[in-house]
């Protein structure tokens, strides 16, 4: 076919050759860092998650269990209190 | 709308009635040979009748002719007894609404009126048991099965793919394990409540229960335990509760007591009763058809009135096997075989010569102490170091890590084996594609095969496993995974030629490394009458009788040699006295082997790198000769080969001991021998054989 024909010359094929490889140097760039970015995130989360993958514990199903807010709401309670008297220690001692 | 019906006539007028209210778009009405007004009561609703004969019911073919012969999505089915609540078919409407794969609902059953204590209180129990906050719940595989078609609704398309079992009784519950095995999910809603309670004597809730058992039994396999004590305990129990609910529905006291009677009897006779229905088929035909509330005789499959022919055949009554796991075993090759491998990704040209990959090596399960596995985490890691981003992918088929979590796998593969930076995964739910693909062993080739967005495919091969079986299923698959054209890295030249030459695959080899830090002479004086042995029991490759032969024959002709057994965690039997030590770390391995005289370390299939860490040490070592190592070592090299014969192997060790000269040889040039075998050189090769699978898919795109 000739080129001049479809108004493209070789020169223009080229530069529009040069600006796809380009475009596939960037994309491929940007797979290499969002993987990168995942493999991490993961092996971090991994090392973080040791125990409670040991110890078969998934805190989200726990959570989701009947009783368990009330159970996590008793406990707020408990440590408020427990603060509130420790405070109260504290400025008792410092009066 | 499917109603079966036979002498229905007692509650069939208000089902028609509250059926008219709930506006279905069709109502069909099967009767099995009435002898009651039921027809005229069906033809005065203006309801679809259809006339069978009492020898053609049974509950699975008759409800799946009722689907036959009707046209909506959604298939609704009720018994002649169960009147539907208002909001019934609103419920069902959006029952399936719920979740994207809903192929079932099914909602309570209320107590009539007049229902005993018992049948209300286990009822009202039941379901609420289904959803405690009283709202819809959706149930899949991990959830129960039980269905009932006393008041059920089916999306035509599950009723379709599943149908209910041509069995004579529990088609609903068989259809319930049998959808939820397809991927199916059904939903329990409350609204979808009907009226229904049997208002059966005692005697009959009893034959009923033997009918119910024997079903459960054909359809599941279900046999209801039975001891005499434990019997005793639960019609105690169930008569307090009933006592309880009689309490707290205002029963007065002259009721509780007669229904306490009639509750002992209940629950004791079904106790009994459904104990015998689960065995029923020890019973005598002639008694189970008096016992049968449906005065059925046959335990297998089919209606009530088999032929002539089906009952003198001499078959026992085949036993129905639910299904206990998600999937077969080998499903990975199946779903292989019928799909073939997903498609590679365009290659991108140059790719092959990028710097960092993306690597996702998918490894079979292990243990402390796996070689396959400390070659490839020795490698990986390096490859990690290097740059390249690796992850690593289990495959489980046996499903022997399945009590494993992920976090912990990662954990042992870092204490086990090498500080391995990547993420590990189990299973491939959350692949994310790769540049190269790499199966590390036969189990993982079929799985891996399946997964796409890879830009080539590579197999790292240990070992030439369809030598670890004998004839059988394994031998087979694996022998196949080198007939799918993955590029093989092979950890011997004797193993990438057998590659070659057998299955005409492309492949290339790398050399074990050692860590020759830890792995060197230690500072320990060597003694001159000590054989150890690597007597790995549990890997029949390792020919370890044939060792155990050996050493046998040289401590005859040496009775004062030393041998030292060690790699198994088994205490072995043999015909002479050893010392045995367990599994060694690397470190303690490197001191056994600066103070042993000789090693003696057997492999029939690809060489290991025990014997090089041996060298290593400066300790020369026996290996079989005409296998593997010749590969690596010359026929004439630093390790010396036997024939696979005990008595020569003895000659071998014997002439070590005794020889001083040609110790001395053998352990100064296995030393010099493998300085140059590491395990960054083992990464190199094994990078460029990577990189090289991607050239091969370059060229293969054109």
């Amino acid at each position: 076919m000739d080129l001049t024909e479809t108004g493209r010359s070789q020169e223009d094929l080229a530069r529009e050759n040069e600006r796809l490889r380009a475009r596939i140097e960037k994309l491929e760039a940007e797979l290499l860092d969002v993987q990168a970015r995942t493999n991490a995130a993961v092996a971090k989360w991994q090392d973080r998650a040791y125990w409670l993958d040991r110890w078969h514990l998934d805190l989200n199903a726990v959570m989701r269990r009947p009783g368990a807010a009330e159970a996590r709401a008793a406990l707020r309670a408990i440590r408020a209190v427990a603060r509130f008297f420790k405070r109260l220690r504290r400025g008792l001692r410092r009066s | 709308m499917i109603i079966p019906v036979k002498d229905g006539e007692r509650y069939l007028e208000e089902l028609l009635e509250a059926l008219r209210r709930e506006a279905p778009d069709q109502i069909l009405v099967i009767d099995s040979g009435s002898r009651d007004r039921s027809r005229e009561i069906v033809h005065a609703a203006g309801a679809e009748l259809l006339e069978i004969e009492p020898s053609e019911f049974a509950h699975g073919a008759t409800r799946n002719l009722g689907a036959e012969r009707t046209t909506g999505e959604l298939i609704c089915f009720l018994t002649q007894d169960a009147t539907p609540c208002p909001g019934w078919l609103a419920a069902y409407r959006e029952a399936f609404t719920l979740g994207a794969h809903v192929g079932a609902a099914y909602g309570p059953h209320l107590p009539r009126p007049d229902t005993s204590p018992m049948i209300a209180r286990e009822l009202t129990d039941f379901f609420a048991g289904f959803s405690p906050d009283g709202s819809p719940v959706v149930q899949g595989a991990d959830g129960p099965s039980f269905l009932s078609n006393v008041n059920a609704c089916y999306a035509r398309a599950c009723w379709e793919e599943i149908r209910f079992r041509p069995v004579a009784y529990s088609e609903d519950q068989a259809f319930g394990v049998d959808m939820l095995a397809a991927g199916w999910q059904k939903v329990y809603h409350p609204g979808a409540a009907v009226l229904h309670a049997h208002d059966y004597g005692p005697v009959e809730f009893m034959r009923r229960y033997f009918d119910e058992y024997r079903g459960l039994r054909e359809t599941s396999g279900h046999v209801e335990a039975f001891s005499v004590v434990g019997s005793a305990r639960h019609v105690a129990a169930q008569v307090a509760g009933d006592r309880r609910w009689m309490a707290e529905q205002g029963l007065g006291a002259v009721d509780r007591a007669r229904w306490t009677a009639r509750a002992t009897v209940h629950h004791g006779g079904r106790r009994v009763y459904s104990a015998l229905g689960s065995r029923a088929e020890r019973i005598p035909a002639p008694v189970r058809r008096r016992v049968s509330l449906e005065r059925r005789a046959d335990t297998s499959a089919g209606p009530a009135d088999a032929s002539e022919g089906a009952r003198q055949s001499p078959l026992p009554p085949p036993a129905v096997i639910a299904p206990k796991l998600s999937h077969e075993v080998y499903e990975a090759a199946e779903q292989l075989w019928r799909e073939g491998p997903a498609p590679l990704v365009e290659p991108v040209p140059g790719m092959a010569d990028r710097r960092r990959l993306r690597l996702a090596m998918a490894i079979p399960t292990f243990s402390r102490g796996s070689g396959g596995h400390n070659t490839l985490f020795q490698i990986f890691t390096r490859l990690e170091q290097r740059g390249h981003l690796c992850s690593a992918w289990l495959v489980d088929p046996y499903g022997y890590a399945a009590s494993t979590w992920p976090a912990v796998l990662r954990e042992e593969i870092r204490e086990y084996f090498a500080p391995f930076e990547g993420p590990v995964y189990k299973g491939f739910e959350q692949w994310q594609g790769a540049d190269v693909a790499i199966a590390t062993g036969w189990q993982t080739v079929h799985s891996l095969l399946r997964v796409g967005g890879c830009r080539a495919r590579a197999y790292v091969v240990n070992d030439h496993e369809p030598e670890f079986y004998a004839a059988s299923t394994e031998q087979a698959l694996s022998e196949e995974t080198y007939r799918y054209g993955m590029h093989c890295i092979a950890a011997s030249p004797w193993l990438r030629d057998l590659l070659i030459d057998r299955y005409d695959t492309s492949a290339e080899a790398f050399q074990l490394g050692v860590e020759h830090d830890v792995y060197k002479p230690r500072p320990v004086e060597r003694r001159r009458d000590t054989v150890i042995y690597y007597a790995r029991y549990v890997t029949p490759r390792r020919a370890v009788p044939i060792g155990l032969m050996a050493l046998a024959e040289l401590k005859r002709r040496r009775p004062d040699v030393r041998v030292v057994l060690f790699g198994t965690g088994e205490v072995l039997d043999a015909s002479f006295p050893y010392e045995r030590l367990d599994i060694l770390n690397p470190t303690q391995l490197s001191w056994l082997y600066s103070e042993a005289t000789v090693g003696l370390c057997l492999s029939l299939t690809n060489f290991s790198l025990m014997p090089k860490e041996m060298l290593a040490c400066g300790l020369p070592c026996v290996e079989l000769a005409g296998v593997s190592a010749e590969s690596i070592f010359g026929a004439d090299g630093p390790l010396a080969l036997a024939e696979l014969d005990s008595n020569k192997i003895a000659d071998r060790i014997e002439g070590l001991l005794d020889n001083r000269s040609e110790w001395e040889r053998r352990s100064r040039e296995g030393i010099d021998f493998v300085a140059s075998h590491t395990w960054d050189h083992a990464t190199d090769e094994v990078e460029a054989g990577l990189r090289h699978a991607l050239r091969l898919r370059e060229a293969a795109a054109g």
